[in-house]
């Protein structure tokens, strides 16, 4: 199972003169439920982007499993990307229907088509959402949107996921239908990083850490 | 009925327009997804933006100069002035910011948001570029569309550097002009249809496409 580890991260975007992340140090390990809050504009975002391994620290280590990530060979560093999933604040679908988008992580990875639709139609199932999947991904609800982007990557089994604001958009029954799914994977053994602003329900999901971030500092840790 | 040599005319001036798409296809493409990868191309993107408006007529004045009998490229042996590689030149050129300015635009938002996506659901770095590739074509097949239609409607550099000769530079915007000219408004008309329902054709394609690119 993967463990990730920051150390001194500094992050600031290209053309910016202000540091979005200042001397960021998290470590999440396998199974963890973490949940990192804070203002808009906190650098909740960036967090995520770093822990996910899309962007690269301008200063500081991201250590997966005890090694630097940015040192890696591009192999290894797909090998560590396919075992964690993030899924962004604003989902961007494919032009595609519902079922294509979920399906591109699978086949990417070389899946073939009966495991694919066997796996697309268990996830989209659990989301409750099976029925959209003939339709348009370009002409779903904003709510409908999110959710088909959490089924994308719950379909990978990913060891670690990462949701930016997932409650963000969805009516009361579609939460605690989300939570409830989120719930079940994390007691299969998946590291969830969830940043929001909302307030968790830590009887559905037993949040193992929250970080509070205020101005790209990291400001109060509760385990 | 329309004449063997209006039916010439027109063919060269799609032949001629094409090629010229072609060839600003070759450098432009690749120059807006350059472009995309810089990050401080506020400068370049403002001068490329001030030239898509450039006067034909001054382009065909510089290729003029450029290509005539006494230009600066006749030492060379390169004398080009009044032939069709002169227009394909010149309009290659002419299209060349439209193509760079309307594909960087669609490459922009592509590239970045695409790329982030792909990496997320651990894509390798070619399935990254293929998803770019997929996700942007739309968009630049309607540049180059959009670049081909302007190439087809200018008349200043087909004028100036191919010199409607008939049967040889002859398009259809100098056709016209000429026809205009000459007070033979009957083949100027037919000439105005035809290039008329081609900027039509290209509309609707454009709009096609912009359909399918928002839909998928």
């Amino acid at each position: 199972m993967v463990s990730i580890k920051l150390r001194g991260v500094w992050y600031r975007y290209v053309g910016g003169n202000d540091w979005v992340l200042k001397n960021i140090s998290l470590t999440i390990e396998p199974k963890e439920v973490v949940v990192i809050t804070g203002h808009n504009g906190s650098g909740k975002t960036t967090l995520l982007k770093i822990t996910s391994l899309i962007y690269r620290p301008v200063k500081g280590e991201v250590l997966v499993d005890s090694n630097d990530f940015w040192s890696l060979e591009e192999d290894e560093k797909l090998m560590i990307r396919r075992k964690v999933v993030y899924v962004h604040e604003k989902p961007i679908l494919l032009k595609d229907t519902v079922l294509g988008n979920v399906a591109y992580g699978l086949r990417i990875r070389g899946i073939g088509n009966d495991e694919l639709l066997r796996r697309c139609k268990e996830v989209l199932e659990e989301l409750g959402i099976w029925g959209l999947k003939d339709f348009n991904a370009y002409k779903l609800s904003v709510g409908q949107t999110q959710l088909v982007a959490i089924a994308r990557a719950l379909v990978l089994n990913p060891e670690v996921l990462l949701l930016d604001e997932p409650y963000a958009h969805l009516d009361m029954k579609k939460k605690e239908v989300l939570t409830r799914v989120l719930s079940r994977r994390c007691r299969e053994g998946m590291t969830l990083v969830i940043a929001t602003h909302q307030r968790i329900d830590n009887t559905e999901l037993s949040v193992s850490k929250t970080v509070t971030l205020e101005n790209g500092e990291l400001v109060n840790t509760y385990t | 009925m329309i004449s063997d040599e209006t039916i010439a005319t027109i063919l060269r001036s799609i032949y001629v327009s094409g090629t010229a798409t072609l060839l600003a296809t070759t450098w432009g493409i690749p120059t807006s997804y350059i472009l995309t990868l810089k990050r401080r191309v506020g400068i370049v993107e403002a001068v490329i933006e001030s030239l898509v408006g450039v006067p034909t007529v001054l382009l065909g004045l510089l290729l003029y100069l450029l290509l005539s009998s006494s230009g600066p490229l006749a030492p060379l042996g390169i004398r080009l002035l009044y032939t069709p590689q002169a227009i394909v030149l010149g309009e290659a050129i002419l299209i060349t910011p439209l193509m760079i300015s309307t594909t960087y635009r669609v490459l922009k938002n592509t590239v970045v948001t695409y790329s982030e996506l792909a990496l997320s659901l651990g894509a390798s770095k070619t399935q990254v570029m293929t998803l770019i590739i997929k996700e942007s074509l739309p968009g630049v097949v309607a540049s180059i569309i959009m670049s081909f239609s302007r190439a087809l409607g200018e008349l200043g550099i087909a004028m100036m550097v191919g010199g409607n000769i008939s049967g040889y530079t002859r398009v259809m915007t100098t056709a016209i002009a000429l026809g205009v000219a000459r007070g033979d408004f009957e083949e100027a008309i037919v000439l105005g249809l035809v290039l008329l329902t081609i900027m039509v054709v290209i509309s609707i394609t454009l709009k096609l496409l912009n359909k399918v690119y928002s839909i998928g």
